[in-house]
């Protein structure tokens, strides 16, 4: 069958080859034909590249182990790839995958590891419709045992009794497991159905033209991300809408908040006064709650404000910012002047936190980070009220929320590298540039800064950092600890410390993306960098100072500080 | 012997002097962990690595990486430190550590907790104090455990030597823990660290020896891979009897392993001899050991692999002499003497009970007791083999002002007032830190105990000393082999019951029940403890009960 030139460079080939790379071969050949798509020999550059997710279930950390090596080959491969792990991943999502790569361990009387037991018990009891699915298993499991890898089969069947196929019969590997597993892989990587244009065109985005698009969305996961003993409490908040979003990684998403019930009842009751009171508020007719809980700002009045309040209720009032709740408790009014003082409330303003996703991996999903005690309004640092609100959302709690653009603070194009210096709350955008540059393979480099309190607590995003060190996303990460040594480190130190590194990387166009708080972070960052640039260009302090403004009017200096 | 090496010995191989990437792994800031491989290698430096295990899955959903820390142990042989030592070491786990110090099984003390920033600045602060944990754990000789007792005998002193002189001979050659840890200049010429024990390959598995002055076998003498037990008369020490293949790990479901105490070998008269048969005793084991599974890579396996006929040949072959005939011995206790003791130059010193060996401010502030005591530089510090501590070698003179503190901080009654049981009684650390455990051990069994006190009470027993000795797993830590009630976890909540064990670790128990839970826990114990109060000789104890009436289990 073979011509003859094909055939005496086959032979010479296969002469040359170990028992053991012939066995592979083998493995690799009959992978090939499995795949039914002979025609197409060749799935090199140009094409579209193979999607999948790799999930893994791990007790000791060896299915862990395989799966970041195995996303690293991938990705070297140039496939888009996403690595999740059972303890955090939920059933339910499955339906959103395409093709499927599972690495699970069995330990004990053939069960999963404890902490892929939730998945585990989810998939089993509940119906999913995967028949669009993909799928593969690598079983990981120690043959003296009775159930040897009993949990991958058990899941293997499950996703078959749910419809999805598999593209690759369930391996399953003893202690010794590396060789199989890689060869497994290989296989797996190869035998890939690379999905049609037709495929992927439920992918990309559909942009939804809108001004101030209110969305309607449901929290997903509410997580306090800082862990025992932290001074701190940051929410990483999921949301998920029916419909797609239209954003971008660096954007802002706008929230309004609501006032505490238990704090207007106290004050409609210090007041005496109905909550179900129907009054007028700008043409329209409101009850006193609704036009509270909604509509009212009554935190941290303003003192012209507090003026008027003593006018009204006829005490005399020092000239302070107060909250409504301290005035009616210690200055008491009367009902008719309590609705009177309404007219000069000013309306809630919105809220916004940084989107710390991005829309390439996640299509209805969109992800923040809330910092219990600050947040920003048009410029002004204010304490509490929405934070609180969001950081108390339990997930499927309802939310309305719009997209606020944020052009100055884009990614850059493909092959521009990035330093981002995001500490504290500030990781929230750099962590939807880093989703989004791992999703579209630029090939940009990328160097993230952070910084926090506490290396074990305050590590915000910690395991999600070292998987994309390991699959080469993350080029360079340098941390900062402030409270874990007797001095206190700050990221402009970190960067101080790399000065020379910044300035090789700027000198090669990179651009620096700062996101925190502006005073004094960012002015203590801008300042570490001009005396970078002092330092290792040669240029007198005038003419650093120059240059550092020449290159921020070329925009290649983009801050998002509140 | 064999080709197929384990994972360990090859990392052991290639390790460099068991430097590996040690360096590289401390400076990695992104991770609180330290490389696979490096983990190996950091237990002969003394150190575990660990992770809080009651908050894996809180720290995974918060995208946390584990809470890894350290455990250091030291290198302490025959368990013991001066005043200034033990301020230092009060400070020292204070500042880097959980602040709890923990007595070992070994005679030792243990930090847990430690972050991997703070191991350098831990292992500095105790070179200061001249103290070092080369060689506390990994696939070394451990810590040499040594008779506590000083009122044992007048030659205690003199037995406590050895501990340190095969201590220091089996010490492994290498730079590498001056190098690494306390940023000493590495070696220009390597030859000054070539071993010729450890070679370049270590042992096959951990090794430990013990010496026992009878006629108390405080150390368990028989569970070690080597036991020394002395031979004296007339006050003056003759030599010692060799016990080897002694060890307790067993892994469940395994039945290629099993507990085993040391068979005596032979008798050494002198110094030079008895410290050339140990050195070649553990180069035999170094040859012959088995290097490609580790559950099988113990003294006793290699033992009654070759036959404990060959093995002693193989020794005395290398050793250049045959060892004398056995000794006549016998041990007729094996416990800490507690409360105020004096030896025979007419010192005194006072045994402390500290359950399962916690040194912390507790129900009683017994680190802030112990503190003030080594302040006034008038006693030393003594471990026994127990988890207990001996407050020691304290002049006739200054015994008042000792006690005062000991009365002060309530010491004298807690040791009186805690039951026989609880006294003698042994947990290993387990949860939350421990990653081989299966259940609890420390955080349980004194809960446990509270439930088995009123039992004893019931039946008019709670002054027999009925050793009670738990382990999360079966890795025999806290020597649960060799107790008349032996607990060792199976998961969580769940132990085997292991009964008949004789009182003096001459005799190991059995496992009588799997996977138990508390309650049947206590319904066992309760209808055996009805049968043993009825017995008729009230000399045999519990152990040698169950074991001369197995019908009492039915």
């Amino acid at each position: 069958m073979l011509s003859e030139g094909k055939l005496r460079s086959l032979n010479e080939f296969v002469d040359k080859l170990s028992r053991e790379e012939l066995i592979w071969i083998n493995g690799y050949l009959s992978g090939k034909l499995n795949t039914n798509n002979l025609a197409d020999t060749h799935p090199a550059s140009g094409v579209t590249p193979k999607k999948f997710t790799i999930l893994y279930g791990t007790d000791t950390g060896n299915s862990k182990k395989l799966a970041v090596e195995f996303a690293g080959v991938s990705k070297r491969d140039g496939a888009k790839v996403k690595v999740a792990s059972m303890d955090t991943y939920k059933a339910e999502d499955l339906v959103h995958e395409t093709s499927l790569c599972i690495i699970i361990s069995t330990h004990g009387d053939g069960d999963p590891p404890p902490a892929a037991k939730k998945f585990f018990d989810t998939l089993m009891s509940i119906d999913l419709p995967l028949t669009k699915l993909e799928f593969s298993v690598l079983a990981l499991g120690d043959s003296s045992y009775p159930y040897f890898c009993k949990a991958g089969e058990d899941i293997a069947h499950r996703l078959t009794a749910l419809g999805a196929k598999a593209s690759l019969s369930i391996q399953k590997c003893d202690v010794d497991y590396q060789n199989d597993a890689t060869h497994w892989f290989l296989n797996y990587l190869k035998s890939m159905t690379v999905p049609s244009a037709n495929q992927l065109s439920t992918g990309p985005l559909k942009k939804i033209i809108s001004g101030k698009k209110y969305y309607k969305g449901i929290v997903k996961a509410n997580i306090n991300l800082n862990g025992r003993g932290s001074n701190k409490q940051t929410h990483h908040i999921e949301i998920t809408t029916d419909e797609l979003i239209d954003y971008e990684a660096g954007d802002a998403l706008g929230v309004l908040p609501k006032n505490k019930k238990t704090v207007l009842e106290t004050i409609f009751n210090t007041v005496h006064i109905d909550s179900n009171l129907r009054i007028p508020y700008k043409g329209l007719s409101f009850t006193l709650d609704s036009l509270f809980t909604n509509k009212l700002n009554i935190c941290h009045l303003k003192e012209s404000q507090v003026q008027k309040y003593a006018e009204l209720s006829g005490h005399s009032i020092p000239k302070v910012r107060m909250d409504l709740l301290d005035l009616v408790r210690i200055y008491p009014i009367k009902p008719l002047a309590f609705v009177d003082f309404t007219a000069y409330l000013n309306e809630l303003a919105p809220r916004l936190y940084s989107v710390c996703s991005s829309p390439s991996v996640r299509e209805k999903e969109i992800h923040i980070l809330v910092s219990k005690n600050n947040f920003r309004v048009d410029e002004e640092i204010r304490y509490g009220l929405c934070s609180d609100m969001l950081s108390d959302y339990a997930s499927g709690t309802a939310i309305e929320f719009y997209i606020h653009k944020n052009k100055s603070f884009h990614l850059p194009s493909e092959d521009t590298d990035i330093i981002m210096i995001g500490p504290g709350t500030g990781i929230a955008p750099m962590r939807a540039f880093i989703e989004e540059r791992d999703t579209s393979g630029a090939s940009g480099k990328n160097w993230l800064i952070f910084g926090e309190q506490h290396f074990t607590s305050d590590f915000f995003y910690q395991s999600e950092i070292q998987q994309y060190v390991t699959t080469g996303i993350l080029n360079r990460v340098d941390l900062a600890w402030s409270r874990d040594t007797e001095k206190k480190v700050y990221v402009q130190q970190k960067m101080l410390e790399q000065g020379k590194d910044i300035y090789e990387w700027i000198r090669n166009g990179a651009n620096i993306y700062v996101s925190g708080s502006r005073t004094p972070m960012s002015e203590d960052v801008e300042k570490a960098l001009v005396e970078i640039i002092y330092t290792y260009s040669g240029k007198s302090a005038p003419e650093s100072e120059e240059y550092w403004n020449e290159l921020k009017e070329a925009g290649i200096y983009r801050a998002d500080v509140y | 012997m064999s080709t197929n090496l384990s994972v360990v010995e090859k990392i052991k191989n290639k390790s460099d002097g068991l430097r590996g990437t040690i360096i590289q792994s401390l400076e990695d800031q992104l991770t609180g962990a330290i490389r696979e491989d490096d983990q190996s290698l950091i237990k002969h430096h003394g150190m575990y690595q660990q992770d809080d295990r009651d908050q894996r899955e809180e720290r995974s959903i918060k995208k946390l990486e584990w809470l890894y820390s350290f455990m250091i142990r030291l290198r302490l042989p025959g368990g013991f430190l001066t005043p200034t030592q033990w301020i230092n070491m009060h400070h020292i786990a204070g500042e880097h550590s959980t602040g709890v110090i923990k007595i070992t099984t070994r005679q030792t003390v243990q930090l847990h907790g430690i972050l991997k920033s703070h191991l350098k600045p831990t292992l500095k602060a105790f070179a200061i104090q001249r103290l070092d944990s080369i060689a506390a754990c990994g696939d070394v000789n451990r810590n040499v455990i040594c008779a506590a007792h000083p009122r044992q005998s007048k030659i205690h002193e003199e037995v406590f030597n050895y501990a340190d002189k095969i201590s220091t001979m089996a010490l492994p050659k290498t730079n590498a823990y001056y190098e690494i840890w306390l940023d000493r200049e590495p070696l220009i010429n390597k030859e000054e660290e070539k071993d010729p024990l450890y070679q370049d390959r270590y042992l096959p598995r951990k090794f430990k020896i013990a010496i026992a002055i009878p006629p108390n076998n405080d150390v368990d003498v028989l569970t070690n891979d080597i036991g020394l037990i002395a031979v004296i008369e007339n006050d003056q020490l003759k030599g010692f009897n060799i016990a080897i293949g002694g060890g307790l790990g067993t892994t469940h479901g395994n039945t290629q392993t099993y507990p085993r105490l040391g068979t005596v070998i032979g008798f050494t008269d002198t110094e030079e001899k008895t410290l050339k048969a140990v050195y070649e005793i553990i180069a035999v084991q170094r040859d012959f050991g088995n290097r490609s599974d580790r559950k099988n890579a113990r003294l006793k396996y290699t033992i009654d692999r070759m036959g404990i006929f060959n093995f002693k040949k193989e020794v005395e072959k290398r050793c250049g002499f045959q060892l004398g005939t056995e000794r006549p011995f016998s041990f007729n206790e094996r416990t800490d003497y507690f409360g105020w003791h004096q030896n025979h130059e007419g010192k005194w010193y006072f045994t402390l009970f500290i359950e399962n060996g916690r040194i912390a401010d507790e129900k009683v502030a017994i680190k802030t007791a112990l503190y003030e005591i080594a302040l006034t530089g008038k006693a030393n510090f003594r471990f026994t083999a127990n988890q207990k501590l001996i407050i020691a070698d304290i002049d006739p003179g200054d015994k008042h002002e000792i006690e005062q503190i000991l009365n002060q901080f309530h010491l004298i009654e807690h040791t009186e007032n805690a039951s026989p049981m609880r006294r003698n009684s042994i947990a290993c650390v387990a949860m939350n830190t421990c990653p081989l455990a299966l259940a609890e051990g420390q955080r349980y069994l004194p809960l446990l105990i509270s439930k088995i006190e009123p039992l004893l009470a019931k039946y008019s027993l709670l002054n027999d000393p009925i050793s009670i000795r738990m382990t999360g797993c079966p890795n025999g830590c806290g020597r649960p082999y060799t107790a008349e009630i032996g607990l060792i976890g199976t998961s969580y909540g769940h132990y085997n019951l292991h009964l008949g064990g004789d009182r003096l670790g001459l005799r190991l128990n059995s496992k009588k029940y799997d996977g138990i839970n508390e309650d049947q826990v206590l319904e066992i114990l309760d209808k055996l403890f009805d049968q043993y109060s009825k017995r008729l000789n009230k000399d045999v104890t519990f152990g040698d009960f169950i074991h001369s009436h197995p019908t009492a289990l039915s």
